[in-house]
């Protein structure tokens, strides 16, 4: 089976080597890679500790949610896409301590054993996670879950799931996050958000408008985006608990694109100067005072994105006659290519983001007319193609820094995916017509996102 | 001089007899009343007749007028509403858009009144928000050329729609350029309303 993949892997980068000088002969005008760079789709073939969560014990009255929590860990850890989940029966013996050689010649190398106490009102999940090969205790907690049948308890477990991942592996999963994105709506398009295991998709705006382009808070209460309701395109934010949509920033003509930096303080957005789009920041704590980052006549500067130390931006603009991706010292900074200019060529880079881990930046370029999604680092060097199938739009980083959340029609279906750029396997989040512009939460742990919750009552807003 | 005014004195005088007939006429239901004489029936008969064939004459010129003006407006609206169509990514004028827009600041020039909200649009194929980026340029080209022939910068404002409106819902060639375009709306139709 590996050596299939291997082979189809292979196969894959070899078509992808040969395809763009194919390409060339038949539509030279519609590319943005170099005909001289090889851009592959090059996964490194990775090695995924195995993972056993055997059935968690726990009352009667409680048996339900801990066979729920259960699949939900599981799920958590397979998307996560850092361990192979091995499924056991419910034969395994699970009383006395830790039989770590069974474990091992199952072959695992992380065991999560899980215990569900308290009561239905307040229930609590232990859980602790044995390194099988080294047979020890690597870490254990007790979770605190909200009552059966709350809606905050998907979010709780899925919380849980992140700090497992967390011992095992130092870094901390995604699953407590969610995706907005722009989907249908009765005036254009409204925003809506899921979870990030495809659970509980919600319309979150009600403007009966044009809207797009939402963006996460770093603290995961707010999404500002671009809305058409109030006639002048403006930038909003909507609160998530209650979802009330408040109006942000309006300048004169177009308001759009509108991206938070890593402390929440201030905001870069494009806006309208003489006909043309430049890129604005805006002072959240004060409310006030737009001041432009971008200059360019001429040309048009949007889609901008902070850098994790908020100290520059990844912006897209059409200045040398290409739309490219650039980055830039805030305020003040002379721009900088980051995506190769190809002589003659009709090139088309656009809808950039910083990944949270600083090293890469995704955004996506034509390949044969089609937009595909790429990798780049910030200073340029290493371009990766990670996509070929379909058209493949606006990507999304995780918190974790390795999965990306994108538009696309593979199969046939519009809808929206997500990518482990690691190892380069490939989940639908969503399948909707019209669902675009995603955009990936960071982790909603913070104790004031739930405690805004638990204060509302309910998490969900319609 | 002196004459003519008299007989203008004498006819509004009929019309104003006519005119409190006609409105007694309609009043709710009078009395019953012995049977007027003939002979005044007579002169109200023809009074009457007289007064409603220049109303009917000032209706049917009334009717012409507004024919007139319905059909000057439809001009005015199909030359104004005419859209202006743009090569791919690109926000400048196609020499076959002139006629287009020569037409519009012709119209323009000669209703000083009208107010126009230029919409600027695109095709599907590029992203989203760039699309956004290139509908606002769209707008403000078709502004920038209505303003060169001297036309005041407060007739016109400018929106994008970026791919958010296409006219063709199709992934084709022939939609594609049927979507990049101006549109335009007129948010004050000036004294093509205001009738004079």
């Amino acid at each position: 089976m590996r050596a299939a993949i291997d082979k189809a892997l292979l196969l894959l980068c070899a078509a992808s080597i040969l395809m763009p000088a194919a390409a060339a002969a038949q539509d030279p005008e519609r590319d943005s890679i170099p005909s001289d760079v090889r851009v592959g789709i090059l996964y490194q073939p990775s090695f995924r500790p195995g993972i056993i969560v055997p059935p968690i014990s726990t009352t009667d009255d409680m048996q339900e949610l801990a066979d729920s929590a259960r699949e939900i860990l599981l799920r958590d850890f397979d998307f996560g896409d850092r361990f192979q989940v091995m499924r056991v029966g419910d034969d395994v013996p699970l009383e006395g301590p830790v039989n770590y050689n069974l474990w091992d010649q199952m072959g695992a190398v992380w065991l999560v054993i899980g215990a569900l106490e308290g009561t239905p009102d307040s229930p609590v999940l232990r859980l602790s996670l044995h390194d099988v090969v080294f047979k020890l205790l690597q870490d254990v907690q007790a979770f605190e879950l909200p009552s059966v049948g709350d809606e905050r308890m998907r979010l709780v477990l899925h919380r849980a799931s992140d700090r497992v991942t967390e011992w095992a592996t130092g870094t901390a999963g995604m699953a407590a996050t969610k995706i907005a994105f722009v989907g249908h709506g009765s005036g254009g398009s409204e925003i809506y958000v899921v979870d990030s295991d495809g659970y509980n998709p919600h319309q979150l705006s009600d403007d009966n408008s044009i809207t797009l382009s939402p963006a996460w808070s770093p603290s995961g209460d707010r999404i500002a985006y671009m809305s058409y309701k109030g006639g002048d395109p403006a930038i909003y934010e909507l609160s998530l608990n209650p979802g009330r949509s408040t109006l942000l920033v309006d300048l004169p003509g177009l308001d759009l694109t509108p991206s938070y930096s890593p402390d929440g303080k201030t905001l870069a957005f494009g806006s309208t100067v003489d006909g043309r789009t430049e890129i604005f920041t805006y002072d959240l704590s004060q409310r006030c005072c737009p001041e432009r980052t971008t200059f360019a006549r001429y040309s048009n500067s949007l889609s901008p994105t902070f850098s994790p130390d908020g100290k520059r931006i990844a912006f897209n603009s059409d200045r040398l006659g290409q739309l490219h991706i650039f980055v830039k010292d805030i305020p003040d900074g002379s721009p900088e290519l980051v995506t190769p200019y190809i002589y003659d060529r009709s090139v088309h880079n656009a809808g950039p983001d910083w990944s949270p881990k600083g090293d890469r930046i995704a955004f996506h370029g034509w390949v044969q007319g089609q937009p595909q999604i790429f990798t780049v680092a910030p200073n340029g060097r290493g371009l990766r193609q990670l996509t070929q199938v379909g058209r493949n739009e606006d990507p999304s980083w995780a918190s974790d820094g390795r999965h990306i959340v994108f538009a696309s029609t593979r199969h046939g279906y519009e809808g929206l995916w997500v990518l482990d750029v690691v190892s380069g396997r490939i989940r639908r989040l969503v399948r909707a017509a019209g669902a675009r512009l995603p955009a990936w939460s960071g982790s909603l742990d913070s104790p004031s996102h739930f405690a805004e919750g638990a204060a509302a009552g309910s998490y969900n807003n319609r | 001089m002196a004459s003519m005014w008299k007989k203008n004195v004498g006819w509004l005088g009929t019309v104003a007899i006519a005119l409190v007939i006609a409105g007694c006429s309609k009043a709710p239901a009078p009395e019953p009343e012995p049977e007027p004489e003939p002979q005044v029936e007579d002169t109200r008969d023809m009074e009457a007749e007289r007064a409603a064939r220049e109303a009917e004459e000032a209706r049917r010129l009334a009717a012409e007028e507004a024919r007139r003006r319905e059909v000057e407006r439809n001009r005015v609206v199909s030359i104004l509403s005419e859209r202006v169509f743009f090569d791919f990514d690109r926000s400048d004028i196609r020499s076959d858009m002139e006629s287009v827009l020569q037409r519009k600041v012709s119209v323009l020039r000669e209703y000083p009144g009208i107010v126009l909200r230029i919409e600027g649009n695109a095709d599907e194929r590029g992203s989203n928000e760039y699309n956004l980026a290139l509908g606002q340029r769209r707008a403000e080209a078709v502004r920038r050329y209505l303003l060169s022939y001297g036309l005041e910068a407060g007739r016109f404002s400018t929106i994008s729609y970026g791919e958010e409106r296409p006219l063709v819902r199709a992934s084709n060639e022939q939609a594609w350029a049927q979507n990049r375009r101006d549109d335009f709306a007129i948010t004050n139709y000036g004294r093509l309303d205001s009738g004079d």
